[in-house]
């Protein structure tokens, strides 16, 4: 029955002597696993079009949907992550299984005649291969890949004459923008896709034209391509398969934060296996000789080299060149990489931009999950208007010039300037380290060891002052209230009426779900002491409330004052924002101030958001804070509050 | 890979013999299958091998792509639209666990006569990764019996039209095919195929919940869609 369908069928069309073709293949001295990459490649790249085609059914491309798409495809839909994170690791096993099926061809002089019209249609394929790497890195409109690509348009820029024109049209417009995105997919999923299948038919009819190219015909019997090269090759693709299949597993293709065109990537780098083009273009001598030079010329003469290497081989010796050639730019290719990597790995600005990166990354995903979901405007909104991701980046922009946050700049930077010989060295904080900022330990050590607290301002330039108004450590009365609070505190009995009046001091401040619960009844206790009852021990200290009189009132942004801070909800958003909008009004340090007033320098969006991050007032996060930087700052005796680590 | 050098077929001489038996049976001019099939070492095993490994590696990939394809069924169950127990979104609607949505007037709002009132139905929409807060998504006519409220879809359960009410006539009517229907939604000619849509209206605290549903038109039962 089926036989006889089959006959019917090769009756009509032929199919069996088109089988027969396929299969009979003479594979002349037996099938051996050299001969096994061109097909890990046919295998590799129908893997992509298997993966593409279902990624396309999710993808969006245009720049308010394309990171958002991806993000769902990844994080919600089911398997999306391994799909693709199976088209991401094909895409990158491809390149490495077509350096080494190039290699392969020149090393076995596949490439001679009568084969060098197959062997220039490999490079067309190799040219396609790289461009869908080139509009698929972009295609996520995340951070890492809109900012190798602005590298990789404006190299097209570079171009003789045309460049400008040329990046133009490729971009869409003068700027990135949706038809960037949906440019970048027609190349992508359709033009070259389709160029690839054209020419790979006729790499296929060409290469079986003229038959392998024979290692050693003699070795074994001559055998055929099904089934013994078969099964080589089968092995071969599933060994590729398993390989992607375990990196998109345990690994997952990276999605970075959304774009953002107003955010400077410091982390840009091209996909891995351009790293050595983007190591070369680096070199000083290259940079002088222009990017064209380095960009366009360069790889133009290699890849011109590489395509007379049919004729070359005709020439004494030419096949030797074109063997040492090869191994040389492999040689170069593998130093160059080798060098970025090492070199990236031991840049300092370089790890911490990846850190931010990463951070962010991360963040991204826990504000898309949240039950608000992902407004229109894009995921990049949630990032631009997100305390816990601005704060760190608005606080090391206008904090971090005088204070530090656990060590850092806010963005896990150690500061650092020229030291006396030339050499960076850290910079010294002139201001407190804010990342405890109204903790129990920071309200504690300004009660208890007020002089250390603040002893990081005696680095600043205006240190001391001569001027009676200026502030001055050694006799600013607050100091010396603390010593006498340290004296009295000491005291074995009196020490939970130091904890009372911190809990009073902290449950002013009405916010902090990350400073766990208040205690009331000692809350209540350090009230009393705040307005002046005596100490367990029967001891008497000055009232707070005899200097700082609106304590346990509600704050009010009057500008006036007595001479002394307000500390009326000392703390609170509130009492912050007021204070970092002018610090020397009367209501706080009046004229022994010394920091900037903001209300001028910051608008008041970045002020709200930089106060919500350090109140804590964000949407709850698992994102690790930057490691803290103290010790390396502050040396062994870090002050007070600084020496706690920033978490519970 | 040791070997690099030259590539041309002149390396060393294996006994002829061998691979003329190769020859004939696998040649190019013998193209028949059956030449081969009688031949010793064509291994059944590596067949089938070489026939499992391909087509493991072609069906592994469409399985995993196809299932991907199937997500809406697959994940039918953790859908995101479930109703938000309270709506604590700013901006938002609040809406109970069993999907009625609380609206924005109450019941003292609505006329004691009974008097049906006209009000636009809003609700979150989920698209796929975004989410659109307090978009119109109906409108229903609202009438109060006593300190019960009366709710109907303004959609005509005929074609779909959206009914008016006409004070002059004390009815509802649908101008596009004349459905006519009485205060309490039955209908006072042929044309439509069943009552006005009740909905389910509950009344907590003075405010009014509603669960607001679509249903199937031209049929004389009344099927959610």
């Amino acid at each position: 029955m089926i036989r006889s369908l089959l006959a019917w069928l090769d009756h009509r069309t032929g199919c069996n002597d088109l089988i027969h073709e396929a299969l009979y293949e003479k594979v002349p001295g037996g099938a051996r696993w050299r001969y096994v990459w061109g097909s890990t490649l046919v295998f590799t790249f129908v893997l992509q079009m298997i993966t593409g085609i279902f990624l396309w059914t999710a993808y969006s491309p245009s720049a308010q949907t394309a990171w958002e798409s991806v993000y769902y495809i990844q994080e919600v839909m089911f398997l999306g992550k391994i799909v693709r994170g199976m088209h991401h690791f094909a895409a990158q096993a491809m390149i490495v299984l077509l350096a080494i099926h190039l290699i392969q061809v020149i090393i076995d002089g596949a490439y001679k005649a009568p084969r060098e019209i197959n062997f220039w249609l490999g490079l067309v394929l190799l040219k396609i291969i790289l461009g869908l790497s080139l509009t698929g890195y972009l295609l996520p409109w995340d951070q890492k890949g809109y900012y190798a690509t602005q590298v990789s348009t404006k190299i097209m820029g570079a171009t003789p004459v045309i460049g400008a024109q040329l990046q133009e049209v490729v971009q869409g417009g003068a700027q990135y923008n949706h038809h960037t995105l949906t440019r970048f997919f027609a190349m992508h999923a359709g033009i070259l896709p389709g160029l690839l299948i054209g020419f790979l038919a006729l790499h296929l009819y060409v290469f079986r034209r003229h038959g392998l190219t024979v290692h050693q015909p003699k070795k074994n019997p001559d055998t055929t391509f099904w089934p013994d090269q078969v099964l080589k090759d089968g092995v071969a693709c599933l060994g590729v398969l398993a390989v992607v299949l375990l990196f998109a597993i345990f690994k997952g293709a990276e999605l970075s934060p959304p774009a953002d065109a107003a955010k400077a990537y410091a982390a840009a780098r091209p996909e891995w296996y351009f790293l050595f083009l983007f190591r070369f273009l680096k070199f000083e001598a290259v940079e002088h000789l222009g990017l064209a030079f380095g960009a366009i010329y360069v790889p133009g003469a290699l890849m011109g080299i590489l395509f007379m290497m049919p004729l070359t081989a005709k020439l004494k010796a030419g096949h030797r060149f074109n063997v040492a050639f090869t191994w040389l730019v492999t040689f170069g290719i593998v130093v160059l990489t080798t060098m970025a990597f090492y070199e990236d790995a031991n840049n300092e600005d370089h790890q911490a931009a990846i850190a931010e990166a990463e951070r962010d990354a991360h963040r991204i995903k826990e504000l898309a999950s949240l039950p608000s979901m992902i407004p229109v405007e894009g995921a990049v909104s949630l990032l631009r208007e997100d305390p816990f991701t601005r704060g760190p980046v608005l606080f090391a922009k206008y904090c971090a010039s005088c204070h530090r946050y656990n060590g850092h700049n806010g963005r896990g930077n150690v500061l650092r300037e020229k030291g006396d010989n030339g050499k960076p060295v850290i910079s010294t904080p002139e201001a407190t380290d804010l990342a405890n900022f109204g903790s129990r330990d920071w309200m504690k050590a300004i009660i208890v060891d007020y002089r250390n607290h603040f002893a990081p301002l005696k680095n600043a330039q205006w240190y001391p002052g001569a001027d009676d108004a200026e502030f001055n450590l050694e006799d600013s009365e607050m100091a010396g209230a603390s010593e006498e609070y340290a004296e009295a505190f000491k005291a074995p009995e009196n020490a939970g009426d130091l904890n009372a009046l911190v809990e009073a001091l902290v449950a002013m401040r009405s916010w902090k779900g990350d400073e766990g619960k208040i205690d009331a009844a000692l809350a209540k206790r350090g009230q009393q002491i705040l307005d002046g009852e005596p100490l367990a021990d029967g001891s008497e200290i000055q009232s707070c409330t005899d200097c700082h009189d609106t304590i346990g009132s509600d704050f009010e942004f009057t500008g006036e004052g007595g001479g002394y801070p307000d500390l009326a909800e000392y703390g609170s958003a509130k009492w912050l924002k007021a204070f970092i909008s002018d610090p020397g009004s009367d209501q706080f340090y009046g004229a022994k101030n010394h920091m900037p007033a903001y209300a001028d320098k910051m608008n008041a969006k970045d002020l709200d958001l930089l106060v919500r991050y350090m109140t804590g007032d964000y949407h709850e996060t698992h994102v690790e804070d930057y490691p803290s930087r103290i010790t390396e700052v502050f040396g062994a005796t870090p002050p007070p509050v600084a020496a706690e680590p920033a978490a519970e | 890979m040791s070997e690099n050098e030259n590539a041309t077929p002149e390396a060393d001489e294996t006994p002829p013999a061998v691979e003329a038996t190769a020859a004939t049976c696998c040649g190019a001019s013998t193209p028949d299958e059956s030449d081969c099939s009688g031949k010793p070492r064509r291994n059944f095993v590596v067949e089938a091998l070489a026939a499992t490994i391909g087509a493991v590696v072609g069906i592994v990939p469409a399985v995993i792509g196809g299932l991907f394809f199937l997500d809406p069924l697959v994940r039918k169950g953790d859908q995101k639209d479930e109703p938000i127990v309270g709506g604590n979104e700013p901006g938002g609607v609040v809406k109970d666990a069993l999907g009625f949505i609380r609206l924005t007037l109450g019941i003292d709002a609505l006329p004691e006569d009974g008097t049906p009132v006209r009000y636009t139905v809003r609700d979150d929409i989920v698209n796929v990764w975004n989410k659109f807060p307090n978009q119109p998504i109906g409108s229903v006519w609202l009438r109060r019996i006593q300190d019960q409220v009366l709710a109907f879809n303004t959609v005509c359960p005929h074609l779909g039209c959206a009914v008016d009410h006409r004070p002059s006539e004390g009815d509802f009517y649908c101008p596009c095919h004349t459905s006519a229907f009485d205060m309490d939604g039955k209908p006072l000619n042929v044309i439509p195929p069943r009552a006005m849509d009740t909905l389910e209206a509950e009344v907590r605290e003075g405010r009014i919940w509603l669960k607001y549903q679509e249903f199937r038109g031209a049929t004389s039962e009344k099927v959610p869609v």
